[in-house]
């Protein structure tokens, strides 16, 4: 059985093969060997910068794509290619995926009602116009727009930002869903606008009850939002566990690279040096073993020799590193 | 939407300028029959004047049934009228004159009736062949954009083989062997050479609109494919497959005339590429005869032109930041 | 704290020409820079913000223009300075880093084309001279003099991000100014960048104007801040301080919008509503319809940038103590 999760990943792997006369088999390594557990009700943080993997991530747990080998397992069943429309249908009413852009999210000839119909009708979820109608302006109440009525009949362009990004959240509850893989929901807003969404979604995690995976490069971000982070570099996981055990106990040196980069003006200490050197490995020719190894400051012989195991140093706190 | 697209389109002055243009042929060829002095191919005025008064003739008994009680006869009576048919051939070849304002052609046919008529022809031709390569490159864009792998690679290969091959000399060779009498040839042949570029544009534009954020959420919440493609992708690609359109349907009109003028296409049907046809043939550049060849070149101009001003307008809708603050 | 202001601004009003009405982007702003300070100005979209920046530079485009107010560099009024001793100004004495400086590198010119290119364009030097300076710069921003001859496309984004910076000091400018220059990098790039223009600012003693949505940063970075909203400075301070007691309810309510690295995890305010529209801004105090503090008052009359003594302006006559630290 799965321990009751309600989304567990083990060992997956995703290699995008180029294209192209010049690229015969390279491929873009974007998971490799990624696994973690996300209970009901519970909120993981996938924290990562550009390149890392984490949108590839969410996008294979959304089936957008197949993974190539290890296992996603959602409420227990492990899952494959589609085989029916309608075992396809029953996956994506328990997981849906936000992306980051509120506008580009929003297809800009679709009034606002016709957008959030849409799930609504392909999933049956109401019976009749009177349900859909209630159903509707439910949504929009609980994602902070209302009244109702004055935004289903508008079309994006007439929204701003914070509100089209909350039509997409919108749209990702009215399926009632299990899971919801949020991909960086508050990076294209204003500053002002982004603790009303994340709050707002907080509050709609503890009314309905989903789980979250929340993606984003914040880690302050994913601290607020969530109980468990797990940070990834170049297509793996560096480390994972509790919240606080992995931000003040960080024990991966990429992790703390991370965090010592991040802004923290609250914590009024003078700001140490970071001075990393290196950047972010190319996904098509990454670094032999531990991939950061090139920039990692403790790094030894055996680090480009062989890729860490996640090795458990307690408390659910998962560590890829030889120095755990 | 439609709204904002027909309000952008009339406040845009190239665009009004194009729509106007284009208006005013469209009504001369639907209102030729009232504006035309003569018909296209009248060549000659029929007056018919009667002489004198309707003579009586005889009668002439034609059946007799004599009996005792009663008598039958039938009697056939014949009226004579004399008149006069006067055949006015119309001038070959003539200049402008009160009569003819453009003139004639060398079969006496008036030039300008010629030219509201074939307005008909030529728009509707190109009209239609316009919206044929519109309908062939957007279900081969959506087919080959949208689905991709080998679909994608078949179309892509036939469409990159069409494009090379030059247009015109494959109009010649296929107007050479068709046989069918009328227009459709022309449009079939149009069509059917001028499919592969906008396919390439419209498939691009597919490609791009299938990586939208909004149209993977789509398939992520389970809609089916025909409905991403019509519901999603298609209401993004109207002012695009407009543009196409209009573009279409000038290189239609311009490859009427050019397969008219090289007399591929029916000459006996009266078109402005056709009137040129005959103006040619008949030395009419020779003679400096401009009132036959210039006005049916300066129609097929301007009209070329409208849909370009109409394109502008189009060209702002799709992408915004061309549109004047 | 110098008292030799390098830059003074004051009362500055720009915008642009829109069909409906000129739209005031930048509604009377004033503030002083000293020399070898660092001033970050922070405002979310719409602010004013980069308007400002351009304004400064006399780099505003065709249909935007700076309708009254003086901008003093080294005691010259920039505001009406003719284009032709405004060309002789720029580069030489003040330099701007751009917003996505991925793009305002041309891609079909080298590295070092581009370098010599802002030196050729202002200095009379010969093409060695020139090529000495593109390589010193590249060394000072951390690049190998080998990459004179790369293309930008060959570069990674900090990279070229670094380049940016090397070709605005490049002339040694006594003032530079960077809209957003770390906007698109990563988080880890983005501290080095920053790091690199902090070295670089004792090493050559330039002021800087740092314009950014992202307060968290600043607070780190700069001495001083300015909090603009709807085209006008509504604080001023110096940033740890302003960060610890926040007067304004629109500094407050930033300060609230940050979540936290450490320290206890507790919901944050935010700030409700979104920002007017230019064209037609809220009367009185612009913020007035999203404050938690407003009073009646509020939305008839215009607040005063007021100084509260000690280096602290403020524009909100309601400004209160805000204390910072445990009550979070």
């Amino acid at each position: 059985m799965n321990g009751g999760y309600a989304l567990e990943l083990r060992s997956v792997r995703k290699h995008f093969p180029l294209r192209g006369l010049m690229a015969r088999g390279r491929f873009v390594h974007a998971m490799d060997d990624i696994g973690f557990s996300l209970g009901a009700g519970e909120s993981l943080a996938l924290v990562g910068e550009s390149g890392s993997g984490k949108t590839t991530t969410a996008s294979v747990i959304a089936r957008l794509y197949e993974h190539d080998s290890g296992s996603v397992v959602v409420d227990g069943e492990e899952i494959a290619a589609f085989r029916s429309r309608a075992e396809a249908l029953r996956y994506r009413k328990k997981v849906q995926l936000i992306f980051q852009d509120p506008f580009g999210s929003l297809n800009p000839t679709h009034t606002i009602r016709q957008i959030l119909e849409r799930p609504i009708l392909i999933h049956g979820l109401a019976k009749g116009k009177d349900e859909l109608e209630a159903r509707l302006r439910e949504i929009l109440e609980q994602v902070g727009l209302s009244p109702a009525g004055e935004y289903l009949r508008r079309f994006p362009h007439e929204l701003s930002g914070g509100q089209r990004q909350r039509v997409n959240i919108a749209r990702g509850f009215a399926v009632e869903p299990e899971i919801i893989l949020a991909d960086e929901p508050t990076s294209m807003l204003d500053v002002s606008i982004r603790m009303g969404v994340m709050n707002m979604m907080l509050d709609l995690k503890e009314r309905r009850g989903v789980s979250y995976l929340y993606i984003t490069h914040d880690l302050a971000g994913a601290r607020y939002m969530c109980s468990r982070i797990a940070v990834m570099y170049a297509g793996m996981i560096m480390e994972i566990g509790p919240t606080d055990e992995v931000i003040q106990g960080a024990v991966h040196p990429y992790v703390r690279l991370l965090k010592a980069a991040s802004p923290s003006p609250e914590s009024g200490l003078a700001r140490t040096r970071v001075a990393a050197k290196g950047e972010i490995p190319s996904l098509i020719d990454p670094p032999s073993g531990c991939r950061f190894h090139p920039r990692c400051p403790y790094a030894t012989g055996g680090c480009s020799a062989a890729v860490p195991a996640l090795r458990d140093i307690g408390g659910g706190h998962l560590v890829r590193c030889v120095l755990a | 939407m439609i709204r904002d697209f027909l309000k952008t389109l009339v406040s845009n002055r190239k665009s009004l300028a194009g729509i106007c243009i284009l208006g005013f042929f469209v009504m001369a060829a639907v209102l030729a029959p009232l504006l035309a002095p003569y018909a296209p191919k009248e060549d000659k005025t029929v007056r018919i004047v009667p002489i004198g008064e309707a003579a009586k003739t005889e009668e002439r008994i034609a059946e007799e049934y004599p009996s005792d009680s009663e008598d039958l006869l039938t009697y056939r009576s014949t009226t004579v009228v004399e008149y006069q048919k006067r055949i006015t051939y119309m001038p070959l070849k003539a200049k402008p004159s009160p009569q003819h304002p453009l003139g004639t052609n060398q079969a006496g046919h008036d030039i300008l009736s010629q030219l509201l008529y074939g307005a008909r022809v030529s728009l509707s031709v190109g009209l239609a062949t316009g919206l044929f390569i519109t309908l062939i490159s957007l279900t081969l864009a959506l087919l080959s954009g949208y689905l991709g792998g080998v679909v994608d690679d078949v179309i892509s290969f036939v469409t990159n083989v069409m494009l090379v091959i030059p247009g015109l000399p494959l109009m010649i060779v296929i107007a050479a062997y068709v046989t069918m009498r009328g227009v459709m040839p022309i449009v079939l042949i149009l069509g059917l050479t001028g499919w592969p570029y906008p396919t390439r544009v419209l498939r691009s534009q597919v490609l791009t609109l299938k990586n939208r954020d909004f149209v993977r959420v789509s398939k992520a919440l389970g809609e089916r494919t025909p409905f991403v493609v019509f519901r999603e992708i298609l209401p993004n690609m109207i002012s695009i497959v407009m543009a196409e359109f209009f573009s279409a349907s000038m290189s239609a009109i311009l490859g009427e005339a050019t397969l008219e003028f090289i007399g591929l296409g029916n000459v006996a049907v009266v078109s402005w590429g056709t009137i040129l046809y005959w103006a040619q043939t008949n030395g009419a550049l020779l003679s400096g005869a401009w009132w036959w060849f210039l006005p049916p070149g300066l129609c097929i101009a301007l009209v070329g032109t409208s849909f370009v001003l109409i394109n502008f307008a189009i060209d702002e809708i799709s992408n915004p930041r061309l549109r004047k603050r | 704290m110098s008292d030799q202001a390098m830059l003074e601004v004051e009362g500055l009003v720009a915008g642009y020409g829109t069909k409906k009405g000129f739209v005031r982007a930048v509604d009377g702003v004033s503030f002083r820079l000293g020399k070898g300070r660092f001033l970050g100005i922070a405002g979310e979209s719409g602010c004013g913000k980069s308007t400002l920046a351009y304004a400064i530079m006399r780099l505003l485009r065709d249909n935007a223009r700076i309708e009254s107010g003086r901008i003093l560099f080294k005691g010259e009024d920039l505001a009406t300075l003719e284009p032709e001793a405004m060309n002789g100004r720029r580069w030489t004495d003040m330099a701007m880093v751009f917003q996505s400086a991925m793009s305002a590198l041309n891609p079909v010119l080298s590295v070092g084309e581009q370098l010599t290119d802002a030196v050729h364009a202002h200095r009379k030097v010969s093409r060695p001279e020139a090529v000495d300076l593109a390589v010193e710069m590249l060394r000072l921003v951390d690049i190998n003099a080998d990459r004179l001859k790369s293309y930008p496309h060959q570069l990674s984004g900090g990279m070229k991000q670094r380049v940016m910076i090397a070709m605005a000091l490049i002339l040694k400018p006594d003032l530079l100014i960077m809209d957003e220059p770390t906007t698109a990098l990563d988080v880890v790039v983005q501290r080095s960048i920053i790091e690199k223009i902090d070295d670089l600012r004792k090493e050559l003693g330039f002021s800087v104007i740092f314009i950014t949505h992202d307060l968290s940063l600043l607070v780190e970075i700069s001495d001083e801040l300015a909090i603009m909203y709807a085209g006008r400075i509504c604080e001023y301070g110096r940033s740890r301080e302003l960060f610890d007691c926040p007067e304004h309810p629109y500094t407050e309510g930033l300060m609230n919008s940050f979540p936290t690295l450490s320290g206890p995890i507790v919901r944050m305010g935010g700030i409700d509503g979104h920002a007017p529209d230019l064209l037609s801004p809220p009367p009185g105090c612009r913020f007035a319809p999203r404050c938690p503090r407003a009073e009646a008052d509020c939305s008839r009359v215009e607040p005063e940038l007021r100084d509260l003594g000690d280096g602290r302006l403020c524009a909100c006559p309601l400004g209160g103590r805000a204390r910072r630290g445990g009550t979070r």
